[in-house]
């Protein structure tokens, strides 16, 4: 037994070794495209990093060593200076709350409407389908510019003005997350449905106890997306709240850009402390996020 | 299931429950008759702090809401209520000097008219140009605040090693002479310019003529004698290679902070920026006015600025108006202003000593004195409501000509298309 073992080692030993000899010159090609790859990668991956490298060295920097030359690649020792100086400038846990709590609010019923209109389109068969699917999306060709004011004046008819109700409210029915998800949804099998149907389940028990499970990466995958959209949302939020105490996180950094004097450590401690969320948020949901990716792709 | 739909509602509730506590007052509208809102911008909001404070002491109820924001955001949010016809407005906000106009001429009724409130009283106390700035038909729609009086910076460090003495700069050829001196002894840029991208220089010395984009008459007035003077001087300083090309406020200042640049004509708030950016440079600085085009010419300009209005649909403009004119005129209020970087236009407070005293950053030169005596002298200039249009084509002249265009013909390229964006 062990004899033909050895045997049977001895050749596969010839046969790579011949082979090594056949094969030399296609591995080294190998390897050198590998060296390539990595070199490739690395220097994409120091382009993409080093933004927030910068941004951090700024956040641990006194605001005149951003100007020096050659710059500054350290970081320093001003961080808790700058996280104190911000803190007093717009009241960190104040708008970090707010932002949290918008976002978060919105992410929750965003996606329960979105879900629901893309179930709708995906799965059920009634007149003018076709028509509101296409106006949801063309709708996304519309620039906010656009929208702007006349949002606005309906919201100040309403008396809503200041509130995060008006933050949230007009971008309820998101038309890429519903794109998204009908997608998605078109994928499910419809006779899963039917026989639960047979087994008596109301439709609402079928959308929310059998679809919505096996949903999950794409639910998480638009998710990630409405969170993101809320928590950078600048513009409308600007116009729409009016007191210090209602700002959300990016409205109240703006609030740091004055006219001449600029104090940047204090910007840059403050969109680091926005990165922070986000990627907390990405990695929570990465494990969806990347099977539903995954799922797709397998199809 | 019927645990999502109740989460959801709950939400939903207590989304309508917090959007009804945020909405009480702030809005500006009547019924909080003893609360003014404020719109400004960083640096401003101590100055109308510390006035509330002084104001309260004759006025206990008062109470006065600043909400801070970026610059370009108060424009953001104006501009809107504006268009909304009023809603959401404060009862103050901070406008910049070359944002006035646009802003009156859009919107005619949509600003108080302050000269019927009774502040023609006060317009001594205020140079002329910038009274006229806010004047429409001959009354006032708002309040002068900060001014933006220019002068050159320079570091004497410098000029002391290429042996140039700044208080001989009095015209601009003179000016081009020291900067090819510097640039051969030391072998440093005279001044950073970003040529593509910004018009401060040509600016300055327009309303140093007493002209700018825009004649008196309102018309375009990009080819006349004075554009072209300036963009001379533009020219010649690219051409003997006195010029940086800084990109961007920030590579600006920081080639001014570095020393790769001798000098910076700007306004007075550039202090501000110095000071922080270039903590170690201190006691390397002076100033003188800018330089005149002709010996013995106006040396008096502005850049910058601002003012601050009440819009028509504030519900409380009786009281915004009491508070800004307490504002505008206490002494006290204005040197505060001047301690956090801004330069006020109140002329009765000039001979304080916080305008005579030398400064230590500027080798003791007594510099707001020079920047407070400027201020009288600076001609009155029309922005007009095409403020921003018209930059954009005297920055794309400028471009072309610092690129070998001949100036004639740039500057009237750049007139007639101004003059059809604008009809």
């Amino acid at each position: 037994m062990a004899k033909n073992l050895d045997v049977i080692e001895q050749t596969t030993n010839e046969l790579t070794l011949a082979e090594r000899q056949q094969k030399k010159p296609k591995r080294k090609k190998k390897k050198l495209k590998a060296v390539w790859m990595y070199t490739l990668l690395s220097i994409f991956l120091v382009v993409s990093i080093f933004p927030f490298y910068w941004m951090f060295i700024g956040a641990t920097n006194d605001s005149s060593k951003m100007f020096t030359n050659p710059p500054t690649l350290l970081p320093g020792d001003q961080f808790m200076t700058n996280l104190t100086n911000l803190n007093e400038s717009i009241g960190i846990f104040r708008v970090l709350f707010n932002s949290l709590f918008v976002s978060g609010l919105y992410v929750v019923i965003a996606l329960a409407v979105c879900a629901s209109a893309a179930y709708v389109l995906a799965k059920y068969n009634f007149k003018g389908k076709k028509f509101i699917f296409t106006a949801f999306l063309l709708s996304m060709m519309i620039p906010y510019q656009a929208t702007l004011i006349p949002l606005f004046q309906m919201m100040s008819d309403f008396n809503l003005l200041n509130t995060y109700f008006a933050v949230i409210a007009p971008q309820l029915c998101f038309p890429f997350a519903i794109f998204l998800l009908r997608q998605n949804f078109l994928a499910f099998p419809t006779e899963l449905m039917e026989s639960a149907r047979l087994d008596g389940a109301s439709e609402t028990r079928i959308f929310i106890s059998i679809v919505i499970p096996s949903m999950r990466p794409a639910l998480a995958a638009a998710s990630i997306f409405l969170f993101m959209t809320q928590w950078n949302n600048f513009m409308w939020p600007l116009v729409v709240l009016n007191t210090n105490d209602m700002y959300t996180f990016p409205v109240a950094l703006s609030s740091l850009m004055g006219l001449s004097y600029i104090d940047y450590g204090q910007v840059m401690m403050g969109v680091t402390l926005a990165t922070v969320p986000i990627i907390a948020f990405f990695l929570t949901l990465q494990k969806q996020f990347i099977s539903g990716m995954l799922g797709s792709a397998l199809k | 299931m019927k645990k999502v739909t109740g989460l959801v509602s709950m939400l939903l509730v207590l989304s309508m429950f917090l959007a009804a506590c945020g909405n009480s007052g702030s809005d500006g509208e009547a019924g909080d008759s003893n609360k003014v809102t404020a719109w400004a911008w960083n640096i401003n909001v101590p100055v109308l702090e510390e006035a509330a404070k002084k104001f309260k002491e004759e006025n206990p109820d008062f109470e006065l809401e600043v909400v801070e924001m970026g610059t370009d955001d108060v424009y953001s949010k104006l501009t809107t209520g504006l268009q909304a016809g009023g809603k959401g407005l404060p009862d103050i906000v901070l406008v910049e000097d070359d944002r006035v106009q646009g802003y009156m001429n859009a919107f005619p009724d949509a600003f108080v008219n302050v000269s019927d409130k009774g502040f023609d009283e006060m317009k001594d106390s205020f140079p002329s140009y910038k009274t006229e700035l806010l004047s429409k038909d001959g009354a006032m729609y708002g309040f002068p605040f900060d001014g933006g009086p220019t002068g050159v910076f320079y570091r004497t460090d410098i000029f002391e090693e290429a042996g140039v003495n700044a208080e001989d700069i009095k015209t601009w050829d003179d000016y081009i002479e020291a900067g090819k001196t510097i640039k051969e002894k030391t072998d440093t840029a005279m001044i950073g310019l970003d040529l593509n991208g910004d018009d401060g220089l040509y600016r300055m010395m327009l309303n140093e003529q007493g002209t700018f984009y825009f004649n008196e008459d309102k018309e375009v007035a990009l080819t006349s004698e004075e554009s072209k003077k300036a963009m001379e001087v533009n020219q010649t300083l690219k051409e003997e290679g006195l010029v940086k090309e800084t990109v961007g406020w920030d590579a600006w200042i920081s080639a001014m902070v570095e020393g790769d640049v001798a000098t910076a004509p700007s306004g007075a708030w550039l202090y501000g920026s110095i000071t922080q950016q270039g903590k170690d440079t201190s006691g390397n600085w002076g100033v003188i006015e800018l330089p005149a085009f002709e010996e013995g010419g106006n040396r008096a300009s502005n850049l910058g600025g601002s003012n601050y209005m009440i819009p028509s649909a504030s519900g409380n403009a009786d009281l915004a108006y009491d508070f800004m004119e307490f504002f505008s005129t206490d002494k006290d209020v204005q040197l505060s202003a001047m301690e956090g970087g801004l330069f006020p236009s109140l002329n009765t407070i000039y001979d304080n000593e916080a305008f005579t005293k030398e400064v230590e950053f500027f080798n003791n030169q007594p510099i707001w004195n020079l920047f407070a005596t400027e201020m009288e002298n600076i001609p009155a200039v029309n922005y007009t409501g095409d403020y921003a249009v018209a930059k954009d084509e005297a920055v794309k002249a400028q471009s072309e000509i610092a690129n070998g265009k001949a100036i004639d013909e740039a500057l009237k390229a750049s007139e007639e298309r101004l003059k059809n964006r604008i009809q």
